[in-house]
């Protein structure tokens, strides 16, 4: 413990700060245990150690085998693919990149890394044949690292702009460098036919057409684009586009300090943007070995909650907009109002509140935070019940989402999807109760899952889940808040109280070495996971000991979803594609970065 | 007032409801649906005055105390600006819109800005340069209404952001700190009786007429 905050001229006791040091999880041995498990079952896995979870570096040949291997265990099961991303380390021996896949299985509950080495200006073999997510993820790890996939059906730039030069996340792109990128020399989309409809185009009586829609078109909410071929009405072939909003998010987290990455973070899934906040925050937190107290704890559970409600509200809102069912957006508003009502009077903004920092929380929450709070909880059901009514037994609205937007449990599942359209399709998958943080397990709730995986099983589960938010916040609100402080006692993370910087030489030194030097986490690598509005949003943090992240990857739920989209919709019309994009979420935020 | 199952332990299954033969008629849903948007509409008319909406200019919401809108600086009650130029909070600034330029006072040796620019079309509001002051200088006020008509007025300079001493607490949003809090030793330098400044401001521009001067 820290003697700081108590008496005034006596220096901090606690531990050393450990950067330069080597990060050692604490899960770590139990981990080298597990990996040498699934070494034994799988042919090409060389183990690396100390990490946090079971991770294995992979020849650049053998992957495509390997993942097959993993995903058709019947013991291992590693059927959901979370995540694929580059690294890049320049000055290292060998080779320059690290291809990064991490796995995820729903019968075991665990999670797996496979890194595979590729040298610059090499290929690796694509694996859409094993997972279809990859395709989008091989596509970005193309754009920004220039790593390339031999056999990729489609490898053009994904975030970036068509005739944007270099690779922005190689350690030497310069993040300053500009490009004036104009609409000349755009090659035109044109979608690829699905392949039930190949054939018969000349038994059709109608000539083709492609059409395009967006990326500014009021159905999107967002600055997505599609290209869709109609034959008649039908939609044959489709193509998303994306890239429109892209931040260079995880370029500029390199180049800022861990704690000036937070206000980045709220961009990312615009409409919760304190899950986002909780997801970075953590990761950090794990990474630097400290926790935050629990009166933080219980604060970003429950702003958590309200901001999950407030998401799911502007879905279900949007979504009926977009069908023509104006009222229950106005309704539900009114609710969201509060809460970011709410959340503004926390953390002083509405919808971007930025209102965590690593190590807990920025200032306390005002005195009637757990009134506030319970008023919401209060009058949240209504609201809910008032729209269900409306619209759930409502022919036009059921005609509309019934068997629209249909996608397979396989699918799904190989697509990487997670979230409410995950559970719309019968999966209990939640990060919460799969692998609980911030106290999620000591609460009495229930994961909804529903079957079909349409359109109306996803609004289903989108209801349901406001529900049981709203009984986890019954209970928080019940147990009150834990007393104590809302920062952790250590100078090295958190800014001391400005009493004391104001009055004391020691926490002006603290305040100044924070603010100029940052956080300096230990060297290694680490993920961590929470469950965002759209499914699991994982942070995945590389320190070198300095004070700004050496790689800072976010798993974005929305893009393998987006990426489903062209699937979902083939068959079906433009009106029903519209019903099922608002179903699904997307935010342009967390898709581009 | 959804169907729920539960099929294991802590997972709920929501049950698609079949639609009954009145539900498929289409008329007793949309008749009831329509009396549930009047029912709303009647409460709306009788309540007229406690109507959610606000009537947004002539009425304003009233945001907390921790509010994160536009910015001041402080000043010592002499008058002169409690900034020292340490550019804590232009290296606390993820967004990088704040650009100092330190000059020194020849009479009492210390640091003062000369040039204290925010550019308020890149700051995005977070807050984190009143955290990073170590002087209790950089406030952040309840305003919100920044609307410009071009981008050179979205830089705002000394002549916009500081407010007289003894500046009110009302209009003021996030801060360092809440309540009284003892300052003795650092913040606001050396404090008493020190001269005035005669010219703290090098240029001469006149002082932005859109952006809120405080009380």
């Amino acid at each position: 413990m820290s003697t700081l905050t108590k008496f005034s001229a006596i220096p901090y006791t606690g531990p050393a700060p450990t950067n330069r040091q080597p990060y050692v999880p604490a899960e770590a041995a139990a981990m080298d245990t597990r990996g040498a498990a699934i070494a034994a079952k799988v042919q090409g896995l060389e183990q690396e150690l100390g990490q946090d979870m079971a991770t294995f570096l992979v020849d650049k040949a053998r992957i495509v085998d390997v993942l097959l291997a993993l995903r058709d265990h019947p013991e291992l099961q590693f059927t959901l693919p979370l995540d694929l991303f580059g690294v890049d380390y320049p000055n290292r021996d060998g080779a320059r990149f690290d291809l990064v896949y991490q796995l995820y299985s729903l019968a075991n509950n665990e999670r797996v890394r496979l890194k595979v080495p590729v040298g610059e200006n090499e290929s690796v073999p694509t694996s859409i044949g094993v997972y279809q997510a990859f395709d989008w993820f091989e596509r970005e790890a193309w754009d920004m690292y220039g790593i390339g996939f031999a056999g990729h059906p489609n490898l053009r730039r994904i975030l970036t702009h068509e005739n944007f030069q270099g690779h922005p996340l190689r350690k030497d792109y310069d993040p300053a460098q500009r490009w004036l990128l104009t609409d000349q020399g755009i090659a035109t989309i044109t979608p690829k036919i699905a392949p039930e409809f190949q054939q018969n185009e000349d038994e059709s009586d109608f000539e083709r057409v492609t059409l395009n829609l967006g990326p500014s078109h009021p159905a999107t909410h967002g600055t997505l684009r599609m290209v869709v071929t109609l034959d008649g009405e039908t939609i044959v072939g489709s193509e998303q586009e994306i890239g429109y909003l892209h931040r260079c998010f995880e370029k500029m987290s390199e180049t800022h300090t861990y704690q000036q990455v937070i206000p980045y973070t709220d961009r990312l899934n615009y409409c919760s943007a304190i899950i986002n906040n909780v997801g970075y925050c953590m990761t950090v937190e794990k990474m630097l070995g400290i926790e935050s107290p629990e009166r933080a704890n219980h604060v970003r559970l429950m702003l958590s909650e309200f901001y999950r409600i407030s998401d799911h509200i502007i879905c279900i809102g949007t979504n009926l907009v977009d069908m023509g069912a104006l009222t229950n957006f106005w309704w539900l508003f009114q609710p969201r109002e509060e809460i970011i009502a709410l959340a503004e009077s926390c953390s002083g903004a509405r919808l971007l509140p930025s209102y965590l920092r690593i190590g807990g929380i920025a200032v306390d929450v005002p005195e009637d935070f757990l009134r506030n709070a319970q008023k919401i909880v209060n009058m949240l059901p209504k609201f809910i019940d008032d729209v269900e009514a409306l619209v759930m037994k409502n022919r036009i609205f059921r005609d509309r989402v019934e068997g629209v937007g249909v996608i397979s449990r396989e699918d799904a599942i190989n697509f990487g999807f997670t979230g409410p359209c995950l559970r719309a399709v019968g999966v209990p998958f939640d990060v919460r109760k799969s692998s609980p943080y911030l106290g999620y397990e000591t609460y009495d709730w229930d994961v909804p899952v529903a079957e079909g995986g349409d359109t109306y099983a996803r609004f289903l589960v989108r209801f349901e889940e406001m529900r049981q938010s709203l009984r986890i916040l019954q209970q928080a609100i019940d147990r009150g808040l834990p007393p104590g402080p809302v920062m952790v006692d250590n100078p090295y993370v958190a800014l001391p109280p400005k009493a004391k910087v104001y009055n004391e030489m020691e926490s002006l030194i603290y305040h100044f070495k924070l603010i100029m030097h940052g956080i300096q986490p230990p060297v290694g690598e680490t993920y961590f996971q929470v469950e965002g509005g759209n499914g699991e949003v994982g942070f995945y943090v590389i320190s070198d000991g300095t004070k700004h992240p050496y790689r800072v990857r976010v798993r974005p739920p929305c893009f393998p979803i987006f990426e489903a989209f062209g699937k979902m919709i083939t068959g079906q019309t433009i009106p029903d594609a519209i019903a099922a994009l608002g179903s699904l979420n997307i935010i342009a935020g967390e898709l581009d970065r | 007032m959804s169907n729920t199952t539960r099929v294991s332990p802590g997972v709920v299954r929501v049950e698609r409801e079949a639609m009954t033969f009145a539900d498929r008629l289409y008329l007793p849903q949309v008749v009831g649906g329509m009396f549930r948007t009047l029912k709303h509409l009647m409460k709306n008319l009788v309540n007229i005055k406690r109507l959610p909406t606000i009537q947004y200019p002539e009425v304003k919401r009233v945001y907390s105390e921790r509010f994160r809108g536009r910015h001041i600086l402080t000043t010592r009650e002499d008058g002169t600006t409690r900034c020292v130029a340490c550019y804590m909070c232009s290296t606390a600034c993820p967004a990088e819109c704040i650009t100092i330029e330190a000059g020194e006072d020849q009479r009492t040796r210390e640091k003062f800005p000369v040039r204290y620019d925010i550019d308020l079309l890149r700051c995005v509001f977070c807050g984190y340069c009143v955290d990073a002051c170590p002087e209790d200088a950089i406030y952040m006020t309840r305003d919100y209404e920044m609307a410009i008509d071009s981008r050179a007025r979205a830089v705002v300079g000394l002549r916009d952001l500081v407010v007289p001493p003894n500046f009110p607490v009302g209009p003021m949003g996030w801060r360092p700190y809440y309540g009284e809090i003892e300052k003795r030793g650092t913040a606001g330098g050396t404090g008493i009786g020190q001269p005035l400044r005669e010219a703290p401001f090098e240029d001469d521009a006149p002082p932005n007429p859109d952006v809120y001067r405080g009380a």
